[in-house]
């Protein structure tokens, strides 16, 4: 089925390097990759095709995966007469300074809510957002949570929200290797 | 795009008077976090004009408990509990959702009787939480009684579920690989019992909250969801199916053993209101129950003894690569998605779908140009629980 939607999506839009991933078994799911910056159009594709179209957007989950991070979209039909499951659809973005997308927010307003959970919790910019706030960290919270090279600040408005007495041991080991470099970095510059 | 979340400031209205120019304008009245009507810490700020609410802006976090990033550092059965902690008003169906998860993935035989149990515990957590959903939802609209009398036959639920597990919210209770205690015959007998009362009891709801001439002209015409929003926003469960489609995961995409059983998938009619409208999602819950006890009724029939627990590895490990599993909760269709890497104890990526979290998002849809109290009665029909919502 992913090699079918790959095939179309690829003949109908243009340079969007659609490339199926299959499963090995049917302990995992199969998802197909396309190119971050034709990502509205794919789906606006398969959402209006008349061959294959998907009618709903399910939510949207965004992974870290250290070199690049990915924004999975997953698409459904909601038809008592033609269930067709799941279809992954993913992004991948290699930019962890300032990494942006399209929003889809025009194609299925579920997008809404779901891309700005993606931008609070890994600092995704969604372009052309209505609304691009957090959603469940407070306004003025730093950093973004569900990256992996991710510490919790230590005060928050005057208030110790993370005490080193509650630290975790590799966040701690991390702050402790990061000051090394950066001694050795200024005793290099002297 | 024009969109409904970018009106900018809200414009003053002038008003013509014969006497003098009266100006007016919005008002912002916060609802919640800490309102009767709310269902819990959702704060919802209203721009209202005079008793019309213009526009709804929907504030989330305030019981955010960062349980996708706690899952990250957590192994796999430990993960359990706090799946729990999501919908605490139907924790036997989130804990099957996120077991089912690990199971695909582990390629786990779950045993027969473990899977039919399984079944029986989701379906009366159903019961349980649409019996709070009426209760509530009656409380909301002004009416005390219906809520004690709900109470009163969800207890009979809780008490066996503390029989069986333990605890009476937060379970822990289905295991991966299959469940962790089994049912006696006389704990078999007393759901047996309660089904009977259940199907009498719910004949009396109908009588006294239903087609009550009050309760219809509340709820009757009110929050109208159409099919076109529910898919566009993504709404499912008793949204979805109270706007008339007839979409049931249970049916539509047979999971666990649900294909073996028969049973009804009850949309919302238009035999009061309009289809979409607060009350079809009403009773569109109150006719689930009734299907619930259909199915507990045909699997305590084919109950027959039997191992609870399958085999499964004293330290899980999953293969390399990614599963999306979603199963039909009483609010709505929950899912996981959970990335798993070669030979880690831990996720590493586990991201919960959650129904509530969708449904919020369509309040600021819905809003628009309804009075205050209408509003109070659309928060309530869509049946959220702020645990899964703020996760």
């Amino acid at each position: 089925m992913h090699k079918e939607i790959a095939d179309l999506i690829n003949r109908n839009v243009q340079g969007a390097n659609a490339v199926a991933f299959l499963a090995a078994d049917k302990k995992t799911d199969s998802s197909i990759t396309v190119e971050a910056s034709h990502i509205y159009k794919v789906i606006e594709f398969l959402k209006n095709n008349k061959e294959n179209g998907w009618n709903s957007l399910h939510v949207i989950s965004g992974v870290d995966y250290m070199d690049y991070m990915e924004v999975c979209y997953m698409l459904t039909n909601y038809d008592p007469n033609n269930n067709k499951g799941i279809l992954i659809v993913k992004a991948k973005l290699t930019d962890r300074v300032n990494p942006t997308i399209d929003s889809i927010v025009s194609v299925y307003l579920a997008a809404n809510f779901q891309e700005r959970e993606v931008y609070d919790m890994f600092g995704i910019r969604f372009n052309n957002h209505p609304d691009m706030r957090r959603i469940l960290c407070p306004d003025d919270w730093q950093g973004w949570p569900l990256r992996k090279d991710y510490i919790a600040q230590k005060y928050y408005n005057g208030m110790e929200v993370y005490p080193d007495s509650k630290m975790n041991m590799d966040d701690r080991e991390y702050i402790v290797r990061q000051e090394m470099i950066k001694k050795a970095q200024a005793e290099k510059a002297q | 795009m024009q969109s409904r979340w970018d009106i900018g400031e809200p414009e003053p209205r002038t008003v013509n008077s014969e006497t003098e120019q009266l100006k007016s304008e919005l008002l912002t009245l916060n609802m919640g976090p800490q309102h009767p009507a709310t269902h819990g810490v959702l704060r919802i700020e209203i721009w209202t004009d005079s008793e019309i609410v213009a526009h709804a802006i929907p504030h989330l976090g305030y019981l955010h408990r960062c349980m996708e990033k706690h899952s990250e550092n957590l192994d796999f059965r430990g993960i359990i509990p706090f799946v729990d902690r999501l919908d605490y008003l139907a924790s036997m169906n989130m804990e099957w959702t996120y077991v089912a998860t690990i199971e695909k993935m582990l390629g786990t035989e779950v045993p027969r009787r473990a899977e039919l149990l399984r079944i029986m515990t989701a379906e009366l957590q159903r019961i349980g939480s649409h019996l709070m959903a009426f209760g509530t939802y009656a409380l909301d609209l002004g009416a005390f009684s219906p809520f004690l009398y709900a109470f009163d036959y969800r207890e009979r639920i809780l008490r066996l579920f503390e029989e069986v597990s333990g605890a009476r919210l937060l379970y822990n209770y289905i295991w991966i690989g299959g469940i962790w205690n089994d049912w006696n015959d006389e704990q078999i007998s007393r759901v047996m019992a309660f089904c009977d009362d259940m199907e009498e009891e719910a004949k009396k709801y109908h009588e006294l909250v239903s087609m009550n001439r009050i309760f219809v002209q509340r709820t009757a015409n009110v929050g109208i969801m159409s099919v076109d929003d529910c898919l566009t926003y993504g709404g499912s469960g008793p949204v979805l199916r109270g706007a008339g489609m007839k979409w049931d995961l249970r049916k539509n995409e047979p999971y666990s053993l649900y294909s073996e059983f028969d049973f009804d998938v009850p949309v919302g009619t238009g035999e009061v209101g309009v289809v979409g409208d607060c009350w079809n999602r009403y009773i569109v819950r109150m006719k689930e129950v009734i299907e619930s006890i259909k199915i507990i009724r045909q699997v305590v029939a084919k109950l027959e003894p039997g191992p609870v627990m399958g085999k499964v590895p004293k330290v899980i490990k999953l293969p390399e690569g990614e599963v999306y599993v979603r199963h039909e909760c009483p609010r709505g269709e929950l899912a996981f998605h959970l990335v798993a890497k070669q030979d880690e104890k831990m996720p590493y990526r586990l991201k919960v779908k959650s129904p509530c979290f969708t449904h919020v998002s369509m309040l600021p849809h819905v809003a628009p140009g309804q009075m205050i109290a209408d509003f109070v009665a659309t928060v309530g029909s869509i049946d959220i629980v702020l645990g899964e919502v703020d996760r």
